[in-house]
């Protein structure tokens, strides 16, 4: 179990992880999702103890990570694929990691087998591909046998037949084992496929954190765009504890919770006038772009003919660039 | 691969009491470490070579120096057979301060610290058992490179009457002191690695503090510079592998007025690893990695 307290991490003036509290249960494998520079990384470095934070606490299994007797069989983590000495062969990387607690060579051979470094393992680590150096990274955070796993991007340059891999690993050691694995990713789609638990972090706070069904359909509730001249008057009628209704501008809501259907409905029933009555669909990618979208760091610019990067609603007729949150 | 992930053993969530985080496993990893890349090998290699080629060849120098009568140098300065050695040592030193340095820059430069610092989170037993590590490795390759040094040169040049005599207890401290020295500059270079990370940075600084500052600070004719020269960490460690007899004769020579015997002189030198090693730990512990 992983629990942070006011986790804030500061680097000059500028705040990285912004006072965040989370817990982190075992049995399950908990997503940490965000665009590029949300803080993902910043604060799985807090929880090994490799960054200080500035403020705050995080503690692994009640302790913080550098006070326990054994680090290696509580935590295992792959923090970024090449922090291993590239002139040194990947069996001898794990054979020095294994003996700082004592882990003998059989453990070792048994995580590069487990890992699909058999062929490589003799081989000098500066020459790997960027999924080898994964596979390597992963084994190393397999080798203490730890209780809880942390793994920071673990998908990323590993071919379809190891993004598998991985997928079935971590659910295998989160539900048959009941560890605790905590996995980060900025790609929705993996964390839907293998992720109970998403907490979503952006700009170094968390958006959203709950079972993942609940994240996704929160984020991804049908939006019907309404535009007409009698906004406050629809507004006041369809209004309900299922509806929320929120005025975008001028004679423009946004409505979810209600059908394009009912709310024509309801307008014709009154007799109000509706220039424009847009279903919005929502999909995963969707959603966590609606999450993010405010928390993205780095905007990607405008490609000239596309539409914009952010605009991201697939509606027949889109007439703003507004976010529908 | 997924028929792979069986094979892990059904262990719940009850840690594996075996394994343990304790210094003698963070000596043997550090050691699989240190003697598991080829620049440990690469420098070690050459500083043996240098120490034994350099001892024979300036040795065969010595002894063809011609005599008084053929226009040598007058007698009562011929050399020292203990000479030949100090002279390959300050030389070949420099691989071993390379390695010093390399032996904690080099993760820093790869990334590998990360990996170090995750399995010791405490971080600062990592840096001793580091130095352990390379003190004892270098101590020992130095030993023997004094040792095959003295040998070869018993072995070629006993007949000319330049050898050194390894029963006279007085060539003891030298020569053991030798390989003290040796093993002492790796760990000053490796404690200059731990404090700048920096491979190009520790390297410059440590050569500058070895070769080029003793160089500089004894030819420029001004005071300050003259009376520091004996306490740069190279010049006050070499007091430690010579006899006290050269030690007198050369402090009987200078006018600078400070001369320190062998013991004052590594003391001088560990005064400095302490510093900077103790600046370095410090910052180590503090630092985000």
């Amino acid at each position: 179990m992983i629990e942070a307290h006011d986790l804030t991490k500061r680097y000059g003036t500028k705040t990285a992880v912004d006072g965040i509290s989370f817990t982190v249960q075992p049995g399950r494998v908990t997503g940490f999702l965000g665009p590029n520079g949300a803080g993902k990384s910043t604060t799985m470095r807090m929880i090994m103890g490799l960054d200080r934070p500035t403020h705050g606490t995080v503690t692994v299994n009640g302790r913080p990570y550098a006070e326990h007797r054994s680090p290696l069989t509580q935590v295992g983590a792959l923090l970024e694929a090449k922090a291993v000495h590239t002139g040194r062969t990947a069996r001898n990387h794990l054979r020095a990691i294994a003996a700082t607690h004592g882990i003998g060579d059989k453990r070792v051979n048994e995580v590069i087998s487990m890992t699909g470094l058999d062929t490589v393992a003799k081989r000098r680590v500066g020459g790997f591909s960027l999924g080898m150096g994964q596979r390597l990274g992963i084994a190393a955070a397999l080798v203490g046998d730890p209780q809880t796993l942390i793994l920071d991007e673990p998908v990323n340059g590993l071919d379809p037949e190891g993004v598998l891999w991985v997928r079935n690993l971590v659910k295998y050691l989160a539900a048959s084992e009941g560890r605790t694995v905590f996995l980060s990713s900025h790609l929705m789609s993996e964390m839907a496929v293998t992720a109970d638990h998403l907490i979503v972090i952006g700009r170094g706070k968390i958006i959203a954190d709950g079972p993942v069904d609940s994240v996704i359909s929160d984020a991804t509730r049908a939006t019907v765009r309404v535009r007409s001249p009698q906004a406050s008057d629809l507004a006041a009628r369809l209004a309900g504890p299922a509806v929320t209704v929120t005025p975008a501008q001028d004679g423009l809501l946004e409505v979810h919770g209600a059908t394009a259907v009912e709310i024509g409905e309801i307008a014709a029933r009154s007799s109000i006038v509706l220039h424009e009555l847009t279903p919005l669909q929502g999909s995963l990618e969707d959603a966590y772009m609606s999450l993010t979208s405010e928390a993205v760091e780095y905007h990607s610019a405008e490609i000239p003919g596309q539409p914009h990067a952010g605009s991201h609603v697939a509606a027949p007729a889109v007439t703003t660039g507004e976010d529908a949150r | 691969m997924s028929a792979a992930v069986a094979t892990e053993t059904h262990r719940h969530a009850t840690p594996s009491t075996d394994y343990k985080l304790g210094f003698g496993h963070l000596l043997r990893g550090e050691w699989i470490k240190f003697w598991s890349v080829r620049s440990t090998t690469w420098t070690l290699s050459i500083f043996l070579i240098a120490t034994v080629g350099l001892v024979v060849l300036i040795s065969l120098a010595f002894v063809n120096v011609p005599s008084p009568e053929d226009g040598g140098p007058p007698a009562g300065t011929a050399g020292n057979p203990l000479d030949p050695l100090s002279i390959a040592v300050t030389l070949a030193q420099l691989a071993l301060a390379v390695l010093g340095a390399l032996t904690i820059t080099s993760e820093y430069s790869t990334g590998m610290i990360r990996s170090s610092l995750t399995a010791v989170p405490k971080r600062l037993p990592m840096l001793w058992s580091k130095a352990i590590v390379l003190v004892v490795s270098v101590f020992a390759v130095s030993l023997v490179a004094v040792a095959l040094a003295v040998a070869l040169q018993w072995l070629f040049f006993d007949s000319k009457d330049f050898s050194i005599d390894v029963t006279d207890p007085e060539m003891i401290r030298p020569l053991v002191g030798t390989a003290v020295y040796l093993a002492t500059i790796a760990l000053f270079s490796f404690a200059l690695g731990a404090l700048l990370r920096h491979s190009a940075a520790a390297l410059a600084t440590v050569l500058g503090l070895l070769l080029v500052a003793p160089i500089l600070f004894g030819s420029i004719p001004w005071k300050p510079l003259q009376l520091a020269n004996p306490f740069l960490p190279g010049v006050a460690g070499q007091q430690f592998t010579q006899t006290t007899e050269q030690l007198e004769a050369s402090a009987s020579f200078s006018d600078v007025g400070v001369d320190l015997t062998a013991w004052q002189g590594y003391g001088v030198l560990v005064l400095w690893i302490v510093v900077v090693l103790g600046v370095a730990a410090v910052l180590l512990k503090k630092r985000d990695a």
